[in-house]
């Protein structure tokens, strides 16, 4: 069990690489799909490993609205503006992903090492993968300058805290990860929707361009 | 039945209610007044209870209101319900000038509703990653009223508010989770529930907590606009329409702060007074300077509020700061002065826009001439923020300055004093630019605006003042209280 759950882990860890890195929206929004369904086998291997019931509803759960709606809906944005290839990152398409993964490599082994203290399960490679998954989320936002390729980076420091959260805070209250869930398909609608805006003024969905507001 | 479910169904059902509403502008007016008087009522109904001392709480406690909340629940309903009967007057004008149709005013109006739904939500939890999900829930609420154009510039502040918001408050969901983790097993009780770990801080181990506050800083202190993660502060104040913009600063900001408090109470019981002190003063001496710094350069009105608004975050970090209960007490005062002073400034601004068709102030003068009315009042809220005698924000700002000569700090009262300099010197000389002199731009509107419409703007400026002579004994007691269950005597 515990092997299933470091390979799926590292799964994950490369599933985001992918989602920061690949250029096609297509390609990007396919792996953070592939990359929800991998945190899905997580939760149920903890249940299966741990006996924790809530994790098997929390696997329901993020089945149907994150590896389902979530990107059905981001697919369906992307085809409706007719994008295929993101705008140029900051630093180029090569540095970029150097950069975000040199560094969340780094952060987590920071992060890991206070969070495996608290715990409620002791696995290594998952909390890990936890940090790192939300550090790619992170730099995504910062490094992207594609609004689409931003969205990902929130869908994808969303998983880490979904790991995170079922790690670490598995036994809280069932409202409490229904009210982070529910929280996370509004901020995609929302942020969908100016997409479209932003794509309709701009005529790009390059956010490097939103520069009106200065002072 | 009982108060907090009113709290928790009211407002919500009043959004969908107005979502249904015809598209007719009479009935759409009245109807905003009308419920948003209900919630209101709903709001201070509860916070009365909590000035008896009565205890509120709901579903096993997940929600509850203590004196604390009850604070900053009734900035919701005051400051709420003058901003959004001012918005109706607003909302009308943008319609007579073709800047939003009526269906956008209707979605504007019912979104305010789901809006205050969720800052009421974030007050009364008693869950903390539940309060987590309420605060991210007020950005998703407010986003589209801030974005109520579909112009560039508008776009651009939606875009910011939530990407930037955001990504803070995932760090202040971290700082939850950590909290959960380190405290559970080791807390009576439920330890994702703020009144276990309250009363339970000392047994949570402190390095987890010291990290856990800084974590929440990052997270709510974005949220709250503090320094440096302020940026898209001054970018969405300024470009949101004038009522939204009284709201962000005048209620949501404190919400916000509200989130950290709770955090910097668990913190302070569990590792110590000085740990949090430290961190918040280095925080709101930062917040300060930054803030001081761009205001002297601003001439869009709208945008100098926004950079006062991160100011005087950064006199709420900075007096829960300075030493012990006087300045956690003046913090708390603040948010309240605060509230209704930047509520009535950016209302002030809608006014002002009508009048010369322009947030640039150096297109601006000879406003006492053309609005009087409009004029004092702009100048009720530039004297109470830089904290004349008299205005409500002198109280805090006073009693900063007593806590930290009565512990001897006198560094910190010189720096917190040249910050404030700055900040008045800048203010009145935005305030001489636009309300004397010749006007150097063109009036659009020539003329002051009708008592019925700057009734809300009155009742703001009568607050401000009645906060800065009188001392209301219920507010008080609320305040003793939550200093009283904070800093543990």
């Amino acid at each position: 069990m515990a092997n299933i759950l470091d390979i799926v882990t590292v799964l994950m860890m490369g599933t985001s690489f992918a989602v920061f890195g690949l250029r096609k929206y297509k390609y990007s929004i396919g792996a953070y799909a592939l990359q929800t369904l991998l945190l899905v086998i997580v939760f149920l291997t903890l249940h299966f490993k741990y006996g924790s019931h809530e994790l098997l509803v929390w696997a329901i759960t993020a089945f149907v609205v994150k590896v389902i709606c979530v990107p059905y809906y981001l697919f369906r944005l992307v085809k409706k503006l007719g994008l295929v290839v993101e705008d140029e990152p900051v630093g180029g398409f090569f540095i970029s992903p150097v950069v975000a993964l040199s560094f969340s490599l780094a952060i987590a082994m920071m992060f890991y090492k206070v969070f495996i203290h608290f715990s409620l399960f002791q696995d290594v490679l998952p909390l890990y993968a936890a940090s790192f998954v939300f550090m790619m989320g992170i730099f995504g936002f910062i490094l992207r300058n594609s609004f689409i390729k931003q969205i990902l980076s929130y869908c994808l420091f969303e998983n880490g805290i979904h790991l995170s959260l079922a790690l670490m805070a598995y036994n809280s209250h069932e409202l409490v990860e229904i009210g982070i869930l529910t929280d996370a398909v509004f901020a995609v609608l929302i942020m969908g929707i100016l997409a479209k805006r932003f794509y309709a003024t701009y005529e790009s969905l390059d956010t490097s361009k939103a520069i009106n507001l200065k002072g | 039945m009982n108060t907090l479910l009113l709290i928790l169904t009211i407002p919500f059902i009043f959004g969908v209610i107005m979502f249904l509403m015809p598209l007719q502008y009479n009935v759409l007016k009245k109807s905003h007044i009308f419920l948003n008087l209900i919630v209101s009522g709903v709001l201070l109904n509860a916070v009365g209870k909590v000035v008896h001392e009565e205890e509120l709480s709901l579903f096993n406690h997940f929600f509850f209101l203590d004196s604390l909340g009850a604070i900053f629940l009734s900035l919701i309903a005051i400051t709420g319900l003058l901003v959004n009967i001012y918005a109706t007057t607003y909302m009308k004008w943008e319609l007579e000038d073709g800047h939003i149709d009526l269906r956008g005013v209707k979605n504007y109006f019912a979104l305010s509703f789901i809006f205050t739904w969720t800052m009421s939500l974030s007050v009364i939890c008693n869950n903390m990653a539940f309060m987590w999900a309420a605060i991210e829930a007020t950005t998703l609420a407010s986003v589209f009223l801030v974005a109520v154009k579909k112009d560039k510039k508008s776009t651009e502040s939606g875009y910011k508010y939530i990407v930037l918001c955001s990504i803070g408050l995932a760090f202040a969901l971290y700082a939850t989770i950590l909290l959960y983790a380190a405290a559970n097993g080791k807390v009576d009780g439920e330890a994702m529930l703020y009144t276990n770990l309250l009363a339970n801080a000392e047994n949570i181990d402190t390095m987890a907590l010291k990290l856990v506050f800084i974590f929440a800083l990052i997270g709510f202190g974005t949220k709250a606009g503090l320094a440096p993660t302020h940026t898209w502060l001054p970018d969405v104040h300024a470009e949101g329409p004038a009522p939204t913009s009284a709201l962000l600063s005048g209620v949501l900001l404190k919400c916000a702060m509200l989130g950290l408090i709770r955090y910097y109470a668990i913190v302070a019981n569990g590792v110590g007074l000085e740990f949090v002190q430290m961190i918040m003063l280095v925080s709101g001496t930062l917040t300060l300077f930054i803030a001081a710094f761009f205001l002297i350069r601003q001439h869009n009105v709208k945008r100098m509020f926004a950079y006062h608004s991160i100011a005087h975050m950064g006199v709420i970090a900075f007096g829960l700061g300075v030493s012990g209960t006087i300045g956690f007490f003046a913090a708390l005062f603040h948010c309240a002065a605060h509230s209704f002073t930047k509520a009535l400034a950016f209302c002030s601004t809608g006014n002002i826009a009508k009048i010369y068709g322009t947030k640039d102030m150096t297109k601006m003068g000879s406003m006492i001439r053309i609005a009087p009315v409009t004029a004092v009042l702009f100048g009720i809220a530039i004297c109470s923020l830089v904290g004349v005698p008299g205005f409500a924000i002198f109280v805090s700002e006073f009693l900063i300055f007593k806590a930290a000569a009565l512990d001897g700090q006198y560094l910190l009262m010189a720096i917190f004093a040249i910050a404030l300099a700055i900040i008045f010197i800048a203010d009145f000389s935005h305030f001489f630019l636009a309300t004397f002199g010749k006007v150097e731009g063109k009036v659009v509107h020539n003329s002051e605006m009708k008592l019925s419409e700057n009734l809300p703007l009155l009742a703001l400026a009568f607050l401000i003042i009645a906060f800065g002579v009188w001392q209301f004994e219920s507010f008080t007691f609320l305040l003793d209280e939550s200093v009283k269950t904070i800093i543990k005597q």
